[in-house]
């Protein structure tokens, strides 16, 4: 065919690149809209809150979309995230220096993660189920060796962590661009990246032309536990105790947010930064509606219908394309 | 809409010879590409009417309009007279248009039956049915001369019977016309011949029928008129009795092609693979060599061992007995990982199954294989990626606006280009190509034979699987017959003839009472 370049086809890139300046803008929108609404928004305190509770959910997001990318789902994030403050809480109280004992549990998160590719790739078993599994019994293990109680951490350095700055910004953001860089080399631009989409688009015919599969997924579910742990970590900093039943329904937000950011379902569709801006886009619209006083209940329909309006437009304008 | 094998057809309603649809000025612009300008072209009613033209010439897009799948850009679609909005499926269909697409679109999870009546339950069809519903299908197939069990699930069929079911299906709807889109690429000779038979019987009852496909001896074989597409113009019509291949072929790529079937011998070198004895899934006591620098020519029907043959020395499945030999030393194939690494590269069957990973950008889909030598320890190097996919889509002639479009966008034939593409660059030595020129157009086809004798001139070595006797006869070396699984004939180069090749295929079946070649 006559391959006049008309410019709504070199996309892909491109694309990507638009849907994302559209995610950004709705999110300054809402900055500049709750700015206006409530005065309280745009103080220094509350925007440092408000990048410490998306950036936790950011972080999951990223791990859980290499997942969703593969086609996969991992639904034991929130919990991954639960039992590790419960292991880096008990590690640091029993004496273990902070530096091992976050290497530990991020070690126990990377383990995690490699047994749910285990149990998809050797048991066959599907991704839903395995990390549903997961979900119900690493709660009950958290829970049976804490006795139910929370632990509390004594270690000031390691609190301190979470609740400072560094120039003005604070620490548990800069996380997020620790995790968020490497994350989209990772997956823009090394070969990995290429076989996790290629697998989720078809997985026989990327096992034809030499990509490993089985390490391919192996890989998804690690790196999407050892975000998780990484975040338990955080979150066992921040509020100070480690406890198995902390981060309830955790893994629905990352996978809002990753869906929210443009990934697929079906697989083979996502990127690093779009997760990124959905995470902080939902953790800005349950900080709005606290500061509007609006009801915790009309929180979780605003959030439902936010899903169902954005993932329905950028459907429309991929099928329009 | 009717659903008894009785009501099969109905009874034409225009008598031969009249216009029944006609397109004026029709025209699609997909994003990026003008697939078709404006046409205009008059349909008779019960003639068969071939459109012939290059991968990307837009003859599957005119289809798409007609069928109402997609949506034109502009221009009329007249039908008995009276123009047609044709916006959904549904319109079309309702009208008498039907069509059997180029791949097959049916739910591969139900069963045969349930395919032919999807949409059209009739409520006598409901859950306590089923079998009602067999027994109608089988009906239907038994009626069309097809040799298929009604009961069984879609997906266990080969592509080729798939087929069959779309064209069976087509049938029943009242189809007053009807459109075959390169029905016979995954077909028998046996099935394709079911298949004339099926649309000859057609046009006797009144049907009009379109025919595209890039077997020019089908052409001359069916229809009464060809009208010939380049790049979404229509170049022309012609009366089957005053055109001839040269003629269409000109008109298709506007340069004349002396021979499609580019063959060089070269002496052949080293043994790069033996099989000794190899069994496996679907095959059994295979023996065999490939050469450096020879093509080693697979020639059987679908269904006959040889896919699985190459699959298992490929390492994709277990041998259950038997050795492999690779360049004199006998080696494990485990995996495709294994074969990649030794230096094969396999072309699989399937384009859509196995091939591509239709929604990436094609550039992705050709480097695939080649990822780990583009990237230094860790990153891609963008430019080379770049490069390497530019090199296959100007090599190819890949139609695509960029190499970032989506592979799902390409045309079939250039789907299946990317197929081929993304081991040429591999560096292989033993090169397995699994029906690789399955709606090619004869101009790419000729490009790919030629490809194929520089990868032999670098000393590689090909086995070629073809169910489409010239292509493995005027280009093998070495010819092995297939049938049920065991190799049961081998000729050299042009030393036996089509008959007796495709007698050794065939055997068996033609011992069957009544069973049609
Ligand atoms: N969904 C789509 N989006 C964008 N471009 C498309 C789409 N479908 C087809 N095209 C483009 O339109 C052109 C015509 O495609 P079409 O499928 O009609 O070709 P064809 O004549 O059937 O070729 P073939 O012989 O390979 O099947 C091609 O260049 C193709 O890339
Ligand atoms: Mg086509």
């Amino acid at each position: 065919m006559s391959t006049e370049a008309i410019p709504a086809e070199r996309p892909k890139r491109n694309y990507n690149a638009l849907f994302g300046l559209t995610l950004l803008a709705l999110l300054v929108l809402l900055w500049v809209i709750l700015s206006v609404a409530t005065p309280s928004f745009a103080s220094a305190n509350n925007i440092s809150n408000l990048l410490r509770q998306g950036s936790m959910i950011a972080i999951l997001a990223v791990g859980q979309t290499f997942v969703i990318i593969t086609g996969g789902i991992d639904l034991s994030v929130g919990a991954v995230v639960g039992f590790a403050t419960v292991i880096v809480a008990m590690l640091i109280n029993a004496g273990v220096p902070i530096f091992l004992a976050i290497l530990i549990t991020l070690l126990v998160g990377v383990a995690i993660g490699t047994f749910h590719g285990f149990g998809i790739v050797r048991m066959g078993l599907p991704p839903f189920i395995i990390t549903l599994a997961t979900l119900t019994s690493l709660r009950g293990i958290g829970l049976l060796m804490t006795n139910g109680n929370s632990i509390s951490i004594n270690n000031d350095a390691f609190q301190l962590f979470s609740r400072s700055s560094f120039l003005g910004i604070p620490n548990l953001f800069w996380m997020v661009i620790l995790v968020g860089i490497p994350a989209y080399i990772f997956l823009h631009h090394s070969r990995w990246g290429r076989y996790l989409f290629s697998v989720g688009s078809n997985a026989e015919a990327s096992r034809l032309s030499g990509v490993n599969v089985q390490r391919t997924i192996y890989m998804a579910y690690t790196l999407s536990g050892l975000c998780a742990a990484f975040v338990g970590v955080l979150l066992a900093s921040r509020i100070g105790i480690g406890n198995p039943t902390q981060a309830e329904g955790w893994e629905l937000q990352a996978i809002a947010s990753s869906v929210i950011g443009g990934t697929s379902l079906f697989g083979a569709v996502g990127s690093v930064h779009g997760p990124l801006l959905g995470a902080f886009i939902l953790a800005t619209i349950n900080n709005g509606a606290n500061l509007l006083n609006v009801n915790a209940f009309w929180q979780r329909i605003i959030t439902g219908v936010l899903i169902i309006v954005i993932v329905y437009f950028d459907g429309l304008r991929r099928r329009g394309k | 809409m009717t659903s008894t094998a009785q009501e099969l057809h109905p009874a034409p309603t225009l008598e031969p010879g009249r216009t029944i649809l006609e397109l004026k000025g029709l025209e699609k612009r997909y994003p990026g590409t003008h697939a078709l300008k404006p046409v205009n072209l008059a349909f008779k009613a019960s003639e068969i009417h071939a459109i012939v033209g290059e991968n990307g010439a837009g003859k599957s897009t005119l289809i798409k309009l007609l069928t109402g799948v997609m949506p034109r850009t502009s221009g009329d679609v007249i039908w008995e007279g009276k123009p047609a909005a044709l916006a959904t499926p549904h319109e079309a269909m309702a009208l008498g248009i039907n069509a059997v697409h180029q791949e097959v679109v049916l739910c591969r999870h139900l069963t045969v039956a349930a395919n032919m009546f999807l949409g059209e339950e009739d409520s006598r069809f409901g859950i306590l049915q089923q079998r009602a519903m067999v027994r109608e299908a089988q009906k239907i197939i038994d009626d069309l001369g097809f040799d298929l069990p009604a009961h069984v699930v879609l997906g266990d069929l080969t592509i080729g019977q798939q087929q069959l079911i779309a064209a069976a299906r087509a049938t029943v709807r009242g189809t007053k016309f009807l459109i075959f889109d390169e029905p016979t690429a995954y077909l028998t000779r046996k099935e394709a011949d079911q298949l004339f038979t099926l649309i000859r019987r057609l046009k006797g009852e009144g049907v009009t029928i379109i025919y595209i496909s890039h077997r020019m001896e089908e052409v001359f074989e069916l229809a009464d008129r060809v009208s010939v597409l380049r790049d979404g113009t229509l170049v022309g019509t012609r009366n089957i009795a005053e055109t001839n291949d040269a003629e269409l072929v000109k008109m298709m790529i506007n340069r004349s092609i002396e021979q499609v079937y580019h063959k060089e011998h070269f002496t052949p070198g080293a043994t790069l693979l033996e099989a000794r004895n190899l069994s496996g899934k679907g095959f059994e006591n295979v023996s065999m060599t490939v050469r450096a620098g020879e093509i080693v020519g697979l020639y059987g029907l679908i269904g006959a061992g040889r896919s699985e043959f190459v699959t298992t020395l490929y390492g994709r499945h277990r041998k259950s007995a038997g050795q492999i030999l690779w360049e004199g030393k006998a080696v494990q194939v485990n995996s495709e990982h294994d074969a990649i690494r030794l230096g094969m590269a396999l072309a699989p069957e399937s384009r859509r199954d196995q091939g591509l990973c239709l929604n990436l950008p094609v550039g992705l889909n050709l480097n695939l294989p080649i990822y780990k030598r583009i990237s230094s320890n860790l990153l891609i190097s963008s430019a080379q990626e770049k490069t390497e996919a530019d090199r296959q889509i100007a090599n190819l002639r890949i139609k695509t606006p960029t190499r970032n479009a989506l592979a799902s966008s390409l045309s079939g034939g250039n789907q299946q280009k990317i197929v081929i593409g993304k081991w040429l660059a591999h560096g292989a030595k033993l090169f397995i190509f699994d029906e690789p020129t399955v709606g090619v157009d004869v101009g790419t086809k000729a490009e790919i034979y030629r490809l194929f004798s520089a990868l032999l001139s670098n000393g590689a070595g090909i086995i070629l699987i073809s169910s489409y006797l010239p292509e493995v006869y005027e280009l093998a070396d070495t010819l092995h017959v297939f049938r049920r699984g065991k190799l049961v004939a081998t000729h050299g180069f042009h030393t036996a003839d089509h008959e007796e090749i495709l007698t050794q295929a065939l055997a068996e079946k033609q011992e069957k009472p009544g069973g049609q070649i």
